[in-house]
């Protein structure tokens, strides 16, 4: 999640090198992007859209999608909280709020061994430490009640364990460190964790109980674990579409789009001829064959901030070199390249994709947050293909929830 | 009893068996593998390539975590993959400061981070329940080997 120039853009020397373009324009003229595609209203749909995000000024961010989300106390109808700028994240499962931004005192959930239950969440840039606490979630017309949910730098759990800060290598528990208010994981699965954290498992890293002097690992039972809210809603609960509008490259300042909760569940959400992927079990994956290799680890995330791929003579070729850009792609030119997605189902669709140069596009585009032509080296798996939010531009992409019926499969897929 | 009859692997033997603070593999003796083992509580096995050998330690989280050393006793090498990130200031040692360090300055999202400096390369991947990455020292890889192995 989170994106280019968020990160970038914490850079002072590339901060310096932004504000002195922005006299000079060379954005291209401002593209606009293209009309949305038609979403019929409903009470299942709710606004999304890309811009630099809740600290717009110093920590921008790009190609991050953000909605907007109410929780309430449970069992409460005035006691609730409106909350901007949350990030829709199909890379992740369950609601997670950053603590300074909640206003609401929110119940904290209990481990199994009557302390406090108290998250450590693992992103590859940080880690999240924080409560569980319980709340409805009101998205759309959707509500899911009693959902555990994370709130992220809680002052009453100020002690990070040792186990937890060393996954990572920043705390991610503000909103300029984390790049929105909150997060919303609505991808395939339904809890966080899963098996790996439930007993017997207490060595899980996750999950931790926490009395007022001290906290432990603890095992997590499957319903206690921080929970994808989609699949607890009354209706359109068997998972989520995504449609947002085609961008030209180099990108625009702001996209908006719909996200349509239910599929199949109502006129607005059909499936109709989408090609299914069924992804495994375990990972969320599928396979993405791409200049000759097969990548069996691959995934659809509207989390990630650009499309991230090996091409060993590409990287060679084309990796950033200036160190504000590095893990990102540089070609001379636009680089345009073919892909097959194939699902565990054997279902399969081409796709095209093209490579810009990200310094180029981030130094010539101050006032973009919308970058369809981002891409970056995925060097750390043999097996990956990592397709961010880019890949969502111009499409409609479903995520059904796993062991969820559709009228065209069941989950855990992704179709488009 | 002088040093020159100090083996490599009674060098191991008596760093296994000394009271010592359980520092990390990256940089240090392979002997430390025994103390990530131990740290993590995790179970090893481990394979001797052409050019190095490889420790792989199963984690309880389900991770595994690799720690690569060359025929000269040194771990110039850690990779990772599975459902959770392993315990880097473990698995680093004295270089996680320095990834740390390197780490605050920028990054591309909460996805993917890349820390390149002369001494240390750090690649960290993934999403929830499905995470991949690596550290290793590029002055210290063994004649032949490359980085692409280092997985």
């Amino acid at each position: 999640m989170a994106g280019i120039t968020r990160r970038l853009a914490r850079g002072a020397g590339l901060l310096l090198s932004l504000s002195l373009m922005s006299c000079g324009g060379g954005d291209g003229g401002g593209l606009v992007p293209s009309p949305p595609v038609t979403v019929a209203p409903g009470p299942n749909v709710v606004a999304v859209l890309v811009d630099a995000g809740p600290v717009s000024t110093t920590n921008p961010t790009a190609n991050t999608l953000y909605t907007t989300v109410t929780v309430c106390v449970p069992g409460s109808i005035t006691e609730c909280q409106t909350i901007d700028h949350i990030q829709v994240d199909t890379g992740s499962y369950g609601l997670r709020i950053l603590a300074p931004v909640l206003t609401l005192s929110l119940p904290v959930a209990m481990a199994s061994d009557g302390n406090s239950l108290v998250e450590c969440t693992q992103f590859v840039d940080g880690y999240s430490w924080g409560p569980v606490a319980l709340a409805d979630i009101q998205v759309s017309d959707e509500i899911a009640t009693s959902v555990p949910i994370q709130v992220i730098g809680a002052s009453t759990f100020p002690t990070v364990p040792a186990a937890c800060s060393s996954t990572g290598t920043t705390a991610e528990d503000t909103v300029a460190a984390f790049g929105a208010n909150g997060i919303l994981g609505i991808g395939v699965f339904e809890q966080d964790c899963g098996n790996g954290c439930a007993p017997p498992n207490s060595m899980n890293g996750f999950y931790y109980s926490c009395s007022a002097a001290a906290c432990a690992n603890i095992a997590a039972p499957l319903t206690t674990q921080v929970l994808n809210p989609v699949p607890l809603f009354a209706a359109d609960n068997n998972g989520t579409i995504l449609v947002l509008p085609s961008v030209a490259a180099p990108g625009a300042t702001t996209v908006a789009g719909s996200l349509i909760f239910g599929i199949d569940t109502q006129t607005n959400n059909a499936s109709g001829n989408q090609t299914v992927l069924n992804v495994d079990t375990i990972y969320g994956d599928f396979t993405t064959t791409f200049d000759s290799q097969t990548l069996t680890q691959s995934f659809l995330d509207s989390g990630t901030n650009g499309l991230y791929f090996n091409d060993t003579a590409f990287e060679s070729s084309s990796a950033c070199t200036d160190p504000n850009f590095l893990g990102f792609y540089c070609p001379a030119a636009t680089h345009t390249f073919n892909a097959t997605l194939t699902g565990v189902n054997n279902s399969a669709k081409s796709v095209t994709f093209s490579v810009d140069n990200a310094q180029t596009l981030a130094t010539n585009n101050p006032t973009f947050t919308v970058f369809p032509t981002l891409a970056g080296t995925f060097s750390t798996s043999p097996n990956s293909f990592d397709w961010g939010l880019p890949f969502f531009y111009g499409r409609r992409v479903a995520t059904a929830i796993e062991n969820r019926a559709t009228a065209v499969g069941t989950g855990p897929y992704v179709a488009f | 009893m002088g040093f020159k009859h100090f083996s490599l692997a009674s060098a191991m033997l008596a760093a296994v068996l000394l009271p010592h603070v359980a520092s990390a593999a990256l940089g240090e003796p392979e002997a430390t593998v025994t103390d990530d083992v131990q740290q993590l509580k995790g179970s090893v096995k481990s394979m001797q390539r052409s050019n190095y050998r490889v420790h792989e330690i199963q984690l309880p989280s389900g991770t595994v975590l690799r720690e690569f050393a060359a025929l000269d006793g040194t771990v110039f090498a850690v990779a990772w993959s599975g459902p959770a990130i392993p315990n880097l200031r473990q698995a680093l040692g004295r270089y996680f400061d320095v990834y740390a360090a390197a780490a605050k300055v920028k990054h591309a999202g909460h996805r993917h981070l890349e820390v390149q400096q002369n001494d240390l390369v750090v690649q960290s991947s993934g999403h929830m329940r499905a995470f991949s990455g690596r550290a290793y020292l590029p002055q210290s890889l063994p004649a032949g080997t490359t980085v692409a192995e280092l997985r």
